[in-house]
């Protein structure tokens, strides 16, 4: 088979698919993701009150409101003119390192985890979560859903409400924290650290003292060497909550660092005719098709993305973690798409020691949280999401309602390089024509390692990650199907 | 008998919503210090922390079925879903959860949950904040049903 023709397929709605084309040998030709889009959110804004964004936004995904909340925030901070108080933007980071303790946590140990505890090629009725305390122990599922739940308080402390946060206003946020608080955090906190440096010797245990996990990591299937992004503070650490928008190449050598007001100028966005998603791409670099290398626009956004667009963590043991690495994986940048889980952890680290310095900071009780606006205008913000890169951008009306938004969010970020990760799985397994569950879940491994984030209704039963993948033979005809939650 | 009342969905996502509409609307009928009514727009781990310890939980919900039509009302208990998702990949099921939390010895999960679905055939994927027709007609049947569900659980305790 020499072109590929995409008619099987149609656009989809309401669940993830991938097609996976043979060759006549039956080897993998290509593969494609599909995720469903939501649409409509330019008209649906329009006329809104601007200070309504931070809620309504925060209501997108169902995985990162916090992150939403506070992009959104960020972004109003800029289209009002205004530049909060130091305490306030202390307590939203606060609030944010909360939020990347549950979500990390919730990924590593019930999501991602699972591969490499209950191994690979496990049933997938062992691997999950259940899977994962049937063979680490009741004791470390007890931690787990302690410490997932610490995040959790403290983002709801914080935040007004457990799931969807209240507390974001343009020039601060609404509420403080008093002395009591400050104590119950505290203690959340020590103990978080104490949970993330655990994880990290877990992980080291089972995955990094096991060959073949490491061989497997390092494994050509799994290697895609794009351009990293990710906010860094002013020595290029990372940071989750705010800094420039930090961008390195194969190699780990800065590409372009610019301000989130100067996106437009940095990023384009790619259409292809067979997905809603779009594929951004470095414009400085070009679109060059689903390929990596130096050539191609494509990066990385997420843990792996994060570390490798920076050049350290501004914390100490995170730091340490940083460059053991480094050190293990053969410098920079790591490409192998697997890593993102330990990097995953080293962030989950930092979110603890960070939230640590910020709740210790005398400032974090100040009652000053908030600055008088401005007038209305356009502005855009950004943020780290636990999955990567995330902006927001508004254009308010002399009234303070919304005229334009738009929104680029960490999944499309991440959009072609995904796609990638899963064909070149998919080429690395199948072979043949053999195709069966372990195969299957080899290829989502790819997938998975993203944390990606389809946008959908929030609660679709039964739902599930819902996956279906199907296997079209060199004439194109459907070969096998395996599904998944559907 | 403490029961809570939650309903789940997203109110920007059209008839995903249809939850939070029919809470809403419950909240009208219902005045008794023993029944919580409360909405989500989440699934998993933190609906289970939602609905831990009460008696009963009524989860109200869009429920995505091949074979129902759109906007039919169905009584389903928890037990009858094999497969019970947030449809996000971040995310495990409540069912998932519920087993989790039983091995770890948490003795404050609800004895009886009850699904109160409306049937969809496909999840909506375009911002909005209205029900479409069919759906905005389910939801005095999913308020009647669920009114009914309450009154089951009287009689029963009483």
């Amino acid at each position: 088979m020499k072109t590929i023709t995409i008619d099987p397929i149609t656009r989809l709605e309401g669940h993830g698919k991938i097609s996976i084309f043979l060759d006549n040998k039956g080897d993998v030709e290509n593969a494609y993701l599909q995720i469903p889009e939501l649409r409509g959110f330019e008209r649906f804004s329009q006329g809104r009150r601007a200070e309504d964004m931070p809620q309504i936004t925060s209501r997108i995904c169902g995985v990162c409101p916090v992150a939403h909340h506070f992009a959104s925030t960020k972004a109003l901070d800029a289209a009002f003119n205004v530049d909060p108080p130091s305490a306030a933007k202390k307590l939203r980071e606060l609030m944010y390192m909360g939020y990347f303790i549950y979500d990390h946590t919730l990924h590593f140990y019930y999501l991602g985890g699972p591969d490499f505890v209950v191994g690979p090629d496990a049933p997938p009725a062992k691997r999950n979560i259940i899977g994962v305390i049937e063979k680490a122990g009741v004791e470390i599922g007890k931690e787990v859903i302690k410490h997932r739940a610490y995040g959790q308080k403290i983002t709801a402390i914080l935040g007004g409400k457990a799931t969807h946060p209240v507390c974001g206003l343009p020039g601060g946020v609404s509420k403080g924290l008093n002395k009591d608080e400050v104590k119950d955090i505290e203690k959340m906190v020590k103990s978080c650290i104490e949970f993330a440096k655990f994880s990290l010797k877990l992980f080291d245990d089972i995955v990094l003292k096991n060959k073949a996990y490491v061989d497997l990591i390092l494994s050509d299937p799994y290697q895609l060497a794009t351009y990293n992004m990710g906010l860094v503070d002013k020595n290029n650490k990372v940071n989750f909550y705010e800094g420039k928008i930090r961008v390195t190449d194969q190699k780990g050598n800065e590409h372009v660092k610019f301000d989130v007001k100067d996106y437009y100028e940095k990023i384009a966005e790619h259409v292809e005719e067979w997905t809603y998603i779009k594929f951004p791409y470095l414009k400085a670099v070009g679109w060059k098709g689903l390929k990596d290398g130096k050539d191609s626009g494509i990066y990385r956004v997420g843990p792996l993305g994060r570390l490798n667009a920076a050049e350290g963590m501004a914390t100490p043991l995170a730091d340490k973690e940083y460059k053991r690495f480094y050190e293990t994986l053969g410098g920079k940048a790591v490409n192998s798409t697997l890593a993102f889980h330990w990097a995953r952890l080293i962030e989950l680290l930092y979110a603890t020691e960070r939230a640590h310095e910020l709740i210790k900071d005398p400032e974090i009780t100040s009652q000053k949280i908030r600055n008088p606006v401005g007038e209305p205008g356009e502005g855009m913000g950004v943020t780290e999401a636990a999955r990567g890169t995330l902006i927001h951008h508004y254009k308010l009306t002399k009234d303070g309602l919304i005229d334009k938004a738009n929104l680029i969010v960490a999944t499309t970020n991440n959009s072609g390089a995904i796609n990638m990760s899963i064909r070149d799985a998919a080429k690395g397994v199948i072979k043949k024509g053999n195709v069966d569950n372990a195969t299957l879940n080899m290829v989502e491994m790819a997938f998975r390692a993203y944390d990606p984030c389809f946008a959908c209704a929030t609660h679709t039963l039964p739902g599930g990650m819902p996956l279906e993948v199907n296997i079209y033979d060199h004439n194109k005809k459907l070969y096998k199907t395996l599904k998944q939650n559907l | 008998m403490k029961t809570i009342v939650l309903g789940v969905g997203n109110l920007i996502l059209g008839d995903d919503g249809v939850g939070v509409h029919v809470a809403n609307e419950l909240k009208k009928h219902i005045n008794d210090p023993n029944i919580t009514i409360d909405e989500a727009i989440t699934g998993g781990m933190n609906l289970l922390d939602l609905i831990l310890g009460y008696d009963k939980a009524i989860i109200i919900d869009a429920v995505k079925s091949g074979n129902g039509e759109n906007g039919e009302v169905r009584r389903i208990p928890l037990d009858d879903f094999s497969t019970m998702h947030s449809c996000n990949p971040h995310d495990v099921s409540l069912i998932e959860a519920i087993e989790m939390a039983k091995k770890m010895g948490e003795n404050r999960i609800p004895p009886e949950i009850i699904v109160i679905g409306v049937m969809m055939k496909e999840m909506p994927c375009e911002f909005g904040d209205k029900l479409s027709g069919k759906v905005a007609a389910a939801v005095p049947k999913a308020v009647e049903m669920t009114l009914n569900e309450i009154k089951r659980n009287m009689k029963i305790s009483g």
